[in-house]
């Protein structure tokens, strides 16, 4: 199926989606480095119930605010981007974690094929080229365990937990259902969209490793995102028929 | 005599085992009493009417398995059990599966409620919040002209 997010106007925005939850500190070189970009884009910053004045910070770098009275979930964070996104006209969308792993000067090259409609959705990967990223063995043998598991579903990706993504208006509108998930949206929600005939393309970007906590990290954590991924692997194929 | 048939003279046993009275009216006061406590429940606003009608029908299925224990003896004979007790706490299980499993459900869907309901909140929040900005900068405006 084709994309349908080809340029049409002037008109066209998009918002820069960042969830945080107590990132203050990193936050603020984040938000001081975005806005050396000059990017086109509204920054939104998605404060998932804070204790540490992350809402504070983004806002006097000047970025939207949008507070969680309580903390939802890295997921939910990212799905308010994505409604507040809807419910202001964006187009599309970028996504980047505010702990500091992604670089914002690759947004524009991320947002390109969006607003040139040749995709639905880019997803920075670490891994399309050699980029020197480097991932212990337990977290590189989960991530080939859910590349074999997307391909046998039928999809192809190399970089299935990266959270550095542009997204059109289509997957949008698909993500801000009740399907999208609280806790961890990876290569569940990616095939969600591949099954719903969106056209998914990945760019390759440069990661620093993230402060964030991997949740592929060892301990009963890994083991419940295992189960939890295998799980709603299953139910997004079997909600959708390939497209 | 073989093993097997002094089993199943066994079992005769136990279900042919004559009623005790003290057993149906334990059974029909625990009835009455789960009845008297769902209505002060609901009288006191502590338990919903919509979640009520689970516990009635428990309640009433107690009493009438109190007054028709003999009922209750034909479908332990007819489920393969030995007790009429075993199959009472047999449903007693399935019961308490169906209504976790139930609330389970209903827990799911209030979780998809509430974090729908705290996204529109911090979304509405932020869009007053500019708002107010934008009023504050045009009444600035207005008094410097």
């Amino acid at each position: 199926m084709a994309p349908h997010d080809a340029e049409q106007g002037p008109a066209r925005r998009g918002v820069l989606v960042i969830p945080a939850y107590n990132e203050a500190p990193r936050l603020a070189v984040l938000l001081a480095a975005i806005a050396a970009q000059a990017l086109p884009l509204e920054v939104a910053v998605v404060d998932d119930g804070s204790r540490d004045g992350t809402s504070e910070v983004a806002a006097r770098a000047g970025a939207t605010v949008l507070r969680h009275s309580f903390n939802l979930g890295y997921g939910a964070g990212l799905q308010t981007g994505y409604k507040y996104a809807l419910q202001t006209g964006a187009s599309w969308v970028v996504q980047m974690d505010a702990d500091g792993q992604h670089d914002p000067r690759d947004v524009k090259r991320l947002l390109e094929p969006i607003r040139q409609g040749e995709c639905d959705l880019v997803i920075g990967s670490r891994f399309l080229e050699p980029t020197g990223y480097a991932m212990d063995p337990l977290r590189q043998l989960g991530r080939r365990f859910f590349i074999a598991l997307a391909r046998a579903f039928g999809f192809r990706v190399t970089d299935p937990t990266s959270g550095f993504q542009a997204l059109g208006r289509r997957v949008l509108e698909l993500y801000a259902g009740d399907a999208f998930p609280s806790d961890y949206p990876d290569v569940d929600v990616l095939l969600t969209a591949h099954r719903h005939g969106l056209v998914v393309r990945e760019i390759s970007v440069e990661m620093h490793a993230g402060a964030r906590p991997s949740t592929l990290h060892g301990g009963m954590k890994s083991v419940w995102y295992l189960y939890k991924m295998m799980l709603s692997l299953w139910a997004a194929s079997s909600r959708v028929p390939k497209a | 005599m073989n093993e097997a048939l002094t089993l199943a003279q066994l079992r005769e046993l136990f279900l042919e085992n004559p009623d005790l009275e003290a057993t149906r009216w334990l059974a029909l006061s625990i009835s009455v009493l789960l009845i008297g406590v769902v209505l002060w429940l609901v009288r006191k606003r502590s338990l919903r009417e919509e979640y009520t009608p689970i516990w009635v029908a428990v309640s009433a299925g107690l009493v009438f398995v109190s007054l028709r224990l003999d009922l209750l003896r034909e479908l332990t004979r007819a489920i393969g059990a030995w007790t009429p007790s075993s199959t009472v706490f047999f449903l007693g299980e399935l019961f308490l599966v169906a209504i976790c499993l139930n609330y389970a459900v209903r827990l799911s869907r209030a979780g998809t409620q509430i974090k729908n309901l705290a996204q529109e909140l911090a979304i509405v929040r932020a869009r007053v919040d500019a708002l107010a900005a934008r009023r504050t900068e045009a009444r600035e405006i207005v008094a410097r002209t």
